[in-house]
């Protein structure tokens, strides 16, 4: 039954000849491992196109969805991980396997007459997969995809004559927009498989046509193609798989923050395989010679002598040139490559960016899985909108030119400047450290350790003309009362009455999101000391309400003070933002004041989202804070000490 | 000349096995070529052949296709299906499926006028969430503490309801379908009543079951 159907259709399409032209392709020398670098090839362009066609039904190609759609393939949907895993890495299989079987054409002298016109094909398929990685990477309009991409068709824009109008055209305007996408969806999902398809028939046929460049007649007994190599292929091809789905699993495809024009993306790289290309461009030298000389004539003329090759052949030593061009460009490649790897690795502002990208691409992942899910305007906005995002960046741009958190600059990055002999030293800080504003660990700094505390103010310009109105932390009220503090509490007797007057002290944030992590008997505790009953063993201390008369009261704002900081709800938002908006007003320093009063120079949003994040309010994070990179600086590698961030 | 010997394509396209046992033979010579072992050792290797091709074609394609039947092996799990949480701006509340509308049962008029009221929820967009949009409409009855609460989609062919308050009627002016106030059919044109949704006052807020029904069969069936 069914062979008397497959004769029927036999005898109408003639289908068994072209299967068996198909299978029963002679392999002079016996079948070999060595020849199946084409089909793998073949067979990672069917994995893409199987994973491509169910990630295409899942992605939405414009700026406000493209990641969006992506962060709900990958994080959302049944086995979305692994799709788009597959797609990810078999893209860089194909790159690799592509190099080998080029490399290994070359060395075989498979390009030579009468090959030569599907050697040319064959560049041409190099072309359109380039093309399709290229295409690929900035689909995802995640930082990393757009900053690369960027420079691609900035590079592009350096076309002589007509660069302008070619980025223009292929971006879809003079921005990167909405069309820019489609546009570029169009290419990676409709023409350039569609000509890589109809390339790699003729490439197939060429080939089928001249056959086999046998490396070793004599190797083994000849066979065909059916079923011995096949064996061979698919075994590779099972192997290519396996690596293919281990990183998928294990690793994951990378999904950094949502594209934003706004914010520069320093960790941008290219991906790994251009990577010889970008640190080729970045030669003094090169980059003397223009953007157009290192990143199209340079690679033009490689490419130029690759097409040449079965010209190049004929002449005398023709091939042995072409087989030493090819070993040294390879060469050339994994040099630059390695040295990329390794300047990154070794580059702390870099490693810091890379930092921030992930830290933000955890927290945006946070955000969006929240119930309240991505808001129409996109991820993007959600970003904008958080404080454990926002405050570091406003903290290094408008805070981190005298104070540090936790060592570093808000954004993980420890400040340097030139020393003395030129070389890197750590810029010294002029005011004190952030990190732990307002926690436990701050209160009890301030009340045992006063001069300690404050010690980087030293280092201010100001410090060392100290005036009589300025602030000395050697002889200041304060100062001698932290040390009555430091010298009372000495006594172990005392030391639950430290940590009862440091709850007093926290409790006076009320506000914060932590109220029920305060203990209350330990507050009651304090709230004696404070109002001046004497420690566990009899000593009486100078109370903080002697000077500081506002504690425990309601804070407001007013034009006068009593000459001593306000303390009232100390360490609340309210507080500070106040205090930062006007530090210098009677209510704070007053005349001691050396800090700039930040009511103009920032926006209520921008103050807003910074004193939520140095105060922990902002929706809960798992995503670690920076820990400073560089152990011997003075807070580094101090865990954040909002212990209880509040929930939104 | 490089030492690889480049062959032309097959001359002919004999059967292959043959071919290869015949042009095997007089070149090697080897003693394994007994006719007794080959057509076996040929039988592993095609049988592995086609196992590891097709395993290599299939796995892709089934991880595929799987991540294709997402909305069936997913229902339910994702946050976006729970409960509204009053999220701040947002004036939806939703409880075990019930909305709570922003009218109270006092803002119904207590001789049992129907009010039409528009009923808002939160649309969720697979990614995205669009918070306190208009989703329907709902007639609301008010007899004595309670409310009486139909859809306002005709059962017959989806248009919408009226409420004649002359005629004292609901009346659908596509098909003239007709429902006395309580919902009950006034003429044989619609297949069943008007749809009657769960509605509860609570601490005087009314709470809404809002959920749409197939039309045009005589039971109701939830959509």
């Amino acid at each position: 039954m069914i062979r008397s159907l497959l004769m029927w259709l036999d005898n109408r399409t003639g289908c068994n000849d072209l299967l068996h032209e198909a299978l029963y392709e002679r392999v002079p020398g016996g079948a070999r491992w060595r020849y199946v670098w084409g089909s793998t090839l073949v067979f990672t362009f069917v994995l893409q196109m199987i994973t491509g066609i169910f990630l295409w039904m899942a992605y939405s190609p414009s700026t406000q969805t493209a990641w969006e759609s992506v962060y709900y393939i990958q994080e959302v949907m049944f086995l979305g991980k692994i799709v788009r895993g597959m797609h990810h890495f078999a893209a860089q299989a194909m790159i690799i396997l592509l190099a080998i079987h080029l490399i290994q054409v070359i060395i075989d002298g498979a390009y030579k007459a009468p090959r030569e016109l599907n050697f040319w094909l064959g560049l041409v398929l190099l072309k359109i997969i380039l093309g399709l990685s290229l295409t690929g990477y900035l689909l995802p309009w995640d930082q990393k995809g757009y900053y690369a991409t960027q420079v691609s068709t900035k590079i592009m824009g350096a076309t002589p004559v007509i660069g302008a109008q070619l980025q223009e055209v292929v971006q879809g305007g003079a921005q990167y927009n909405h069309h820019t996408l489609t546009r570029f969806f169009a290419m990676h999902a409709g023409i350039l498989p569609g000509l890589l398809i109809g390339f790699l028939a003729l490439h197939l046929y060429v080939f089928r046509r001249h056959g086999l460049t046998v490396h070793d007649p004599k190797y083994k007994p000849d066979t065909t193609f059916w079923p011995d190599q096949v064996l061979k292929d698919s075994v590779a091809c099972l192997g290519i798989l396996a690596v293919v789905l281990l990183f998928a699993i294990f690793k994951g495809a990378e999904l950094s923050p949502p594209a934003d024009a706004a914010k520069a993306y320093a960790a941008a790289r290219p991906e790994w395989y251009f990577l010889f290309l970008f640190r080729f461009l970045k030669f003094e030298t090169v980059e003397h010679l223009g953007l157009a000389f290192g990143a199209i004539y340079v690679p033009g003329a490689l490419m130029g002598v690759l097409f040449m090759m079965p010209l190049t052949a004929k002449l005398k030593a023709g091939h042995r040139f072409n087989v030493a061009f090819t070993w040294l460009v390879t060469f050339g490649i994994v040099v630059l490559t390695t040295m990329a790897f390794y300047e990154d690795g070794n580059n702390k502002d870099h490693q810091a960016a890379i930092a921030e990208a992930e830290r933000d691409g955890h927290r945006i992942k946070e955000l969006a899985s929240r119930p309240s899910m991505i808001p129409v305007e996109g991820a993007v906005s959600l970003l904008r909108q958080d404080p454990f995002t926002q405050g570091p960046v406003l903290f290094a741009k408008q805070c981190a030119s005298c104070h540090r958190y936790n060592g570093h600059n808000g954004r993980g990055l420890v400040l340097r400047e030139k020393g003395d002999n030129g070389e890197q030293v750590v810029m010294q800080p002029v005011a004190t450290d952030l990190g732990n504003f307002g926690s436990r660990d701050w209160m009890t700094a301030i009340v045992t350790s006063y001069g300690n505390h404050f010690a980087p103010l030293k280092n201010a310009l100001w410090y060392q003309n100290l005036g009589e109105d300025d602030l000395n932390l050697d002889e200041s009220e304060m100062s001698d009362a932290s040390e009555g503090y430091a010298e009372a509490f000495k006594d172990s007797e005392n030391a639950d009455d430290l940590k009862a007057l440091v709850e007093a002290l926290v409790a006076l944030r009320n506000w914060r999101g932590d109220k029920d992590s305060i203990n209350a008997e330990l507050v009651a505790r304090g709230k004696q000391i404070l109002d001046g009953e004497p420690l566990a063993n009899g000593a009486e201390i100078a109370s903080c309400t002697d000077c500081h008369d506002t504690l425990g009261s309601d804070f407001e704002l007013t034009s006068e003070g009593s000459g001593y900081p306000d303390l009232a709800e100390y360490g609340s938002a309210k507080w500070l933002k106040a205090f930062i908006r006007d530090p210098g007003s009677a209510q704070f320093y007053g005349v001691k004041n050396h800090m700039p009063a930040y009511a103009e120079k920032m926006t209520e949003e921008e103050l807003d989202l910074l004193v939520r994040w140095m105060t922990g309010d902002y929706f809960e994070t798992h995503v670690e804070d920076y820990t400073s990179r560089f152990a011997e600086v003075y807070g580094a590698g101090r865990q954040p000490t909002v212990e209880q961030p509040a929930a939104e | 000349m490089s030492e690889n010997k480049q062959t032309s394509s097959a001359p002919d396209d004999t059967p292959p096995s043959k071919s290869v046992d015949q042009s095997e033979a007089p070149e090697s010579g080897s003693a394994e070529a007994s006719n007794s072992g080959k057509p076996r050792r040929n039988f592993v290797v095609e049988f592995l052949a086609v196992a590891i091709g097709g395993l290599v074609g299939l796995v892709p394609t089934a991880i595929g296709g799987l991540f294709l039947l997402d909305p069936l092996l997913r229902k339910g799990t994702h946050p976006a299906g729970g409960e509204a949480e009053g999220e701040e701006g947002n004036p939806v509340v939703k409880e075990n499926g019930f909305l709570r509308l922003t009218l109270g049962i006092d803002g119904l008029p207590a001789d049992g006028t129907p009010v039409r009221y528009t009923v808002h929820d939160d649309i969720v967009n697979v990614w995205n969430k669009f918070p306190n949009q208009p989703v329907g409409a709902v007639w609301l009855r008010r007899i004595q503490d309670q409310v009486l609460a139909f859809s306002t989609v005709c059962p017959h062919l989806g248009c919408d309801v009226e409420h004649r308050s002359g005629e004292g009627d609901f009346y659908c002016p596509c098909h003239t379908s007709a429902f006395n106030l309580d919902g009950a059919p006034l003429n044989k044109i619609p297949p069943r009543a008007m749809d009657a949704l769960e509605a509860e006052v609570r601490d005087g807020r009314i709470w809404l079951k809002y959920e749409q029904f197939r039309g045009a069969t005589s039971e109701k069936v939830l959509v």
